[in-house]
């Protein structure tokens, strides 16, 4: 115990020394554990922590550093993966952290070794891709700095004083797999995603924040949250802007700046000359989210800190929900030109709906993803030429088989009446087109091509952007990384729901790539995860198109009258049509004058026997009403 | 709320009350035409009663009217946020007490042409039964017969009223307020419709036809309300279960328990979509059957032609089958706390009907020789 502490030890200093003199090959050892933490004040509960404390460390790096991560899992009843957000993974796909995607699911006890250089710069996260464990707390930001490595100088595009990270989060009190159990239920039949208990900054709450005045901050602000999506402002402050999901942008200036899960944007934040003031920084949940009452408190206040004697600042509004920053209308510094026409246009609908067991799920036109038995990328590597046909990877997964440099348009309809912040692994792609709010119409708007907006020139790319209520999204990027992607809502619940779909792009450029061949770590995880690494998403080695005992969705819902419907209908209507008859021969019974009597219980009085013996007839016949 | 204008329950519980009001009325007319109203009496007296007869009916009505108003106005004005939180609850209890209401006294109006005969009897008794003193006789008869005829039809209209206020709370109970006065006055209309052309007519067999008929809907209606009242219950645990979450989404799917459910369609949820609310209000329809509601419509109707058959089997044999000693108000426990009263008195009543006879004959003999020459009591 004592050696392995030492060994860890002497690895976490080789760490610190590796960050400090940014160096080529960056090494972390993190061991995914189970700690206890009370992160809102409120309740202590089981976290997943990292080397038995929490928070996860910010990972930071420099464009072209390598990156060495040992993931052990500590977690001793669970699996897990590691996913870094935003990351290309060009040439190592099978580092991307997928869960059955490009990933086997690392078992408790085992060690995977992440192995991939950076390409990029700007903000990132890393997160496990497995289950719901990032709600738990298995997620921290991923800096990679535009340090030239030769000459050490920060080629970051603007000029800043200090950089400071802000992470913004949804946290619950339950755990992913209480939370997940309750929530794919019968008795949740719509679905309405569990309501989290608080909002985090930096995971906590309250955040002090002490500034110097008339400096130049670049805040680095990431929302690592599972569900919701949240209004970042600072009182009397403006947001300069200046990238997005990594991606550098003009500068735009805004008040309010509008973060879904797994967003990330950069600012340049200019501190005030005067420090009599303090002020408030304000997280507000987007309240459209939330299906059903809970606990959370919808506005959170942090504080700006000028002047550590004068009196915290007190929570700030807005007016105007809408009033954020558009992310469609910001532009890319590069001004990389929008792709042209695109030679494969992938047209999916979003829905959400009931299958036969009476839970709700999601879909990309009626298929909700069912993960395969095989990782996705391992069936590539394994089918051969047989890689190219989308068939082998199942018939559940919405699987899209992407020809290398095609210029490929995804256009994602979104029937549902809530907004989803979808992310694609491996590209930023094009934000093409994006619809308005259409909750007010009855059915929802789907992208038409004939009278869509104009394209604008330079359109933003980024990894992860928002539907639009009943509306749509047109997304553009070049297949020119091959490999297996996942493209799916990170809202965490709605991934649980299968809101995802599976590119495969350039199949057989994968195959042929030598760095894309499984490390011999990973096949040895698969096989202490007890996957198999090969085969068609049945597990079938022998014939990629034969995909008996596949994993597959839950039958729809029977459609009006079946069998046992039309049965019960036919009886109901049998019975009451007898007892209709029964009824009409009872009540056209002559009437039995006795028994009338009897059956109202009047007394006998023998008015028409006693008195027709002495009473002149006509009398008699009183009845004659 | 299942049909917010217009209660067809209620219309047919108003429309039984008014036919049976109708009807007791029209006997005691018809005994002043027949009994006291002869072209050869005196006509002022004839009025009079006449006028007494409609007076007495119309206080009858105005007061439960006022009564049955009071009623539901004080019912509606209550809170009802009480059950606003479990609506599903106390509509499937309300649906229960209705269907008990209907099944209870639908039976009785499938024989509502005997109620002339039944009425007939009791103003008899009522008439004829009272005057006790020998002396005075004559003229406490007389005031007596001239305060009948005011009194009867008052109480029978209030009484008729009254059950009919009882009733239709009974089964309006999960009905808003204003689906009340629509099925109220076409209930009256139409019961007094049928009630006059009964006088007039004097044909039973058409009326039985239509009785029949209306007795008929009235049941599927109870089918259909047992069924509901089921429903009902089952969509309230499912509700409680989904934190009331399920009531949201409509007819689609997660509206109902996929677990329970026999047959579902998208469409003609009878809470939602126009028109189904007359289907479900009729026969019970709902666009999601569970295995609840559909058992509880087949055993509703199952039981009742079983109570059916057995009716019929008595009325032609005047016994239960097997059990020659046995008939169906023999199984009611009231038939022995009544039974016995009469057991009790069995000697007092022969002289009561003795007496009560000799009274009608009296009373027609009185009116035809229009004389006021007392007759003397055996």
């Amino acid at each position: 115990m004592l050696k392995l502490f030492i060994s860890l030890l002497g690895l976490f200093l080789f760490f610190l020394i590796n960050l400090i003199n940014a160096a080529e090959v960056k090494n972390f050892y993190l061991n995914a554990t189970y700690v206890n933490v009370n992160l809102d004040g409120k309740y202590e509960r089981q976290a997943i922590g990292c080397n038995d404390t929490y928070p996860w460390p910010t990972l930071e790096a420099n464009k072209g550093d390598r990156i060495q991560l040992w993931l052990t899992n500590g977690l001793n009843d669970t699996n897990t993966t590691l996913h870094f957000h935003g990351i290309w993974q060009n040439h190592t796909n099978q580092m991307d952290g997928g869960d059955m995607i490009s990933n086997c699911p690392i078992p408790p006890g085992g060690t995977f070794i992440y192995n991939f250089t950076l390409e990029q710069s700007g903000l990132y996260w890393y997160h496990s891709h497995t289950a719901g464990q990032f709600a738990d707390g298995f997620r921290a930001p991923f800096v990679i700095h535009d340090k030239n490595t030769t000459s050490g100088e920060d080629e970051f595009p603007y000029e800043y004083d200090e950089e400071v990270i802000l992470t913004i989060s949804d946290w619950y009190h339950q755990d992913n797999v209480e939370l997940t159990k309750d929530f794919l239920d019968l008795y949740n039949p719509t679905g309405a995603e569990p309501i989290p208990e608080s909002l985090l900054i930096n995971e906590g709450m309250n955040l002090t924040w002490k500034v110097e005045p008339n400096k130049t901050y670049l805040v680095r602000l990431v929302n690592t949250g599972a569900f919701v999506s949240q209004i970042f402002f600072i009182e009397d402050h403006q947001l300069e802007v200046v990238e997005v999901d990594g991606v550098y942008v003009e500068k735009n200036i805004t008040d309010h700046i509008y973060v879904t899960s797994a967003q990330r944007y950069s600012f340049l934040l200019h501190t005030k000359n005067s420090t009599d003031k303090n002020f408030a920084i304000m997280q507000l949940c987007d309240q459209d989210m939330l299906d059903v009452p809970g606990n959370l408190n919808t506005n959170e206040t942090s504080y700006l800190i000028y002047n550590e004697d004068a009196d915290l600042p007190t929570e700030a509004y807005i007016y105007d929900w809408e009033d954020f920053l558009d992310d469609y209308y910001l532009s890319p510094l590069s001004g990389s030109e929008l792709l042209e026409d695109p030679d494969y246009q992938i047209v999916v609908e979003v829905t959400m709906n009931n299958l036969n067991d009476g839970k709700n799920y999601a879909f990309f036109n009626n298929l909700t993803y069912v993960a395969p038995k095989v990782p996705t990328l391992m069936t590539l590597l394994s089918a051969g030429e047989l890689a190219t046909d989308a068939a082998i990877y199942g018939s559940n997964t919405n699987t899209f088989v992407l020809q290398h440099n095609e210029v490929i348009e995804l256009v994602l309809n979104n029937a549902d009446a809530g907004k989803h912040p979808f992310h694609m692994h491996g590209h930023h792609f094009q934000l093409v087109q994006r619809g308005p709010d259409y909750t007010d119409e009855t059915d929802p708007v789907p992208y038409d091509e004939e009278n869509a907006d104009e394209f604008r020139d330079v359109p933003l790319s980024r990894d992860t952007v928002f539907v639009r209520p009943n509306s749509y999204i047109v997304l553009r990027f070049k297949a020119d990384n091959p490999g297996v992607w996942i493209f799916h809502c990170h809202i965490e619940w709605h991934m649980i729901q299968g809101l995802s779909l599976i590119l495969v792009e350039a199949p057989l450029q994968v195959q042929k790539d030598e760095g894309q061949q499984l490390t011999e770590n990973h096949i040895s995880i698969c096989e202490a995860a007890g996957v198999l690494p090969s085969g068609n998403a049945a597990a079938n080695t022998e014939d990629f198109f034969d995909l008996t005992n596949e994993n597959v969705q839950v039958k729809d819902l029977p459609s009006g009258f079946t069998g046992r419907g039309i049965v019960a209908l036919v009886f109901s209507c049998i019975a009451g049509i007898l007892g209709i008859i029964v009824l009409g021969i009872y009540g056209l019974l002559p009437i039995n004058e006795k028994k009338v009597i009897e059956d109202f219980g009047v007394e006998s009085i023998e008015l028409d026997e006693t008195s027709s013996n002495d009473v002149q007839p006509n009398t008699k016949s009183s009845t004659s009403l | 709320m299942a049909n917010n204008v217009f209660a067809v329950e209620v219309f047919f519980i108003v429309f039984r009350e008014a036919l049976e009001a109708v009807i007791v009325i029209s006997v005691l007319l018809a005994f002043l035409k027949q009994g006291l109203g002869k072209a050869t009496d005196d006509p002022k007296v004839y009025k009079k009663l006449v006028r007494q007869v409609w007076f007495g009916a119309v206080l009858g009505v105005f007061i439960c009217l006022v009564l049955g108003g009071a009623f539901i106005g004080a019912f509606y004005s209550l809170d009802k946020d009480i059950w606003s939180n479990s609506e599903d609850l106390w509509e499937g209890i309300f649906c229960l007490i209705a269907t008990v209401v209907i099944s209870i006294m639908g039976i009785p109006m499938l024989r509502i042409n005997k109620m002339q005969e039944k009425w007939r009897l009791k103003l008899a008794q009522a008439l004829v039964a009272k005057p006790k003193s020998k002396k005075t006789f004559f003229n406490i008869n007389y005031n007596l017969k001239k305060y009948a005829m005011f009194i009867l039809p008052f109480i029978t209209t209030l009484r008729e009223g009254l059950e009919a206020v009882v009733f239709v709370g009974g089964v309006g109970l999960d009905y808003p307020a204003k689906a009340f006065p629509l099925p109220v006055i076409i209930g009256l209309i139409a019961g007094i419709a049928v009630g006059v052309v009964l006088y007039y007519s004097g044909k039973t067999s058409s009326l039985q036809i239509f009785l029949v008929i209306s007795t008929a809907i009235l049941y599927l209606i109870a089918a259909g309300l047992f069924s509901r009242g089921v429903w009902f219950l089952e969509a309230n645990v499912f509700n409680r279960k989904t934190g009331g979450d399920a009531a949201e989404s409509g007819s689609g799917p997660g509206s109902y328990d996929i677990t329970k459910v026999v047959w579902h369609v998208n469409c003609c949820n009878p809470l939602i979509d126009n028109g189904w609310d007359i289907f479900n209000a009729l026969f019970g329809w709902q666009n999601t059957a569970t295995y609840g509601s559909v058992i509880s419509y087949n055993v509703y109707w199952l039981v009742l032609i079983c109570i059916l058959l057995l009716m019929l089997f008595e009325e032609k044999k005047g016994h239960l089958p097997f059990c020659k000693n046995l008939t169906l108000a023999k199984l009611n426990p009231m038939y022995y706390i009544k039974g016995k009263k009469q057991n009790l008195s069995e000697a007092e009543k022969e002289e009561i009907f003795q007496k009560a006879n000799l009274q009608v004959k009296q009373m027609e003999v009185e009116s035809l020789e229009n004389s006021s020459k007392p007759v003397q009591l055996k």
